[in-house]
């Protein structure tokens, strides 16, 4: 009987956490920009994005934006350190402009 | 006999080093970040005004949006503060990175929700200061 038992070996689908919604706030000022900078002039807070593995900017400006066609904007914003848009690397600090 | 003395000195050159060596901090490569130093995480499901949790818990239901305060003391004018959310087995749910200038104690709020709700089980937020690892807080979605 016991040889016809068959144990479950399937494994489980890993959840799908593609979708989470996150952000943060916080009562510490964010650090001024340096001056001389050209660019935006937004006051809204200056995020910067640190590349983890598995990241492209379609990615990271669908997580920021909630739209993966903005990439550019945040290409532009770094355009100093990423000089091909299809290149980002883990470890990277990228400044994401505001929204 | 100089032999013998020489091998001595070599040997006391090597202990030397070698208690220099246990003397210092383990490190990971990254520099300390002098300024700022997280001194609290809690979580809970809601905050209050000052970013603080309104309700501690470590226990939260799958529509429940899970906010982290992270209070931190020091002052810096450019701290990079990541909270890194993982479920189980170290499944990457979440990433965040604030970049604050803080001039004494504050506190940063991170949250994450999900509009289809977060699965059940096990998850951990580790908290992180310049690359530095300075805290972690487990939680459960029940």
């Amino acid at each position: 009987m016991g040889i016809f038992d068959r144990k479950d070996d399937t494994p489980k689908a890993k959840p799908d956490f593609s979708n989470v919604q996150s952000g943060s706030s916080s009562t510490a000022p964010a650090p001024t920009e340096p001056t001389g900078t050209t660019g935006t002039t937004s006051t809204s807070s200056s995020a910067t994005y640190v590349v983890v593995n598995g990241d492209s900017l379609s990615k990271i400006a669908k997580r920021e934006y909630g739209d993966a066609n903005k990439w550019h904007r945040i290409y532009e914003a770094n355009q100093d350190i990423i000089k091909d848009p299809d290149l980002i690397y883990p470890g990277q600090t990228l400044k994401i402009p505001g929204a | 006999m100089p032999l013998r003395i020489r091998a001595q000195a070599a040997l006391v050159i090597v202990l030397a080093f070698a208690l220099a060596a246990c003397s210092r901090p383990a490190s990971t490569g990254g520099a300390t970040t002098p300024g700022v130093r997280v001194t609290e995480v809690d979580l809970g499901r809601s905050l209050n005004a000052d970013k603080t949790i309104g309700d501690k818990t470590d226990s939260f239901r799958a529509a429940d949006t899970i906010y982290a305060a992270v209070v931190t003391e020091g002052s810096s004018s450019n701290a990079a503060l990541k909270a890194r959310w993982t479920y189980q087995d170290g499944q990457l749910v979440d990433e965040s990175v604030r970049t604050i200038a803080p001039a004494g104690k504050a506190t940063t709020e991170f949250h994450i929700s999900k509009p289809d709700g977060l699965p059940t089980g096990k998850y951990k937020i580790e908290v992180s200061v310049d690359g530095a690892s300075a805290g972690t807080k487990n939680f459960e979605i029940k």
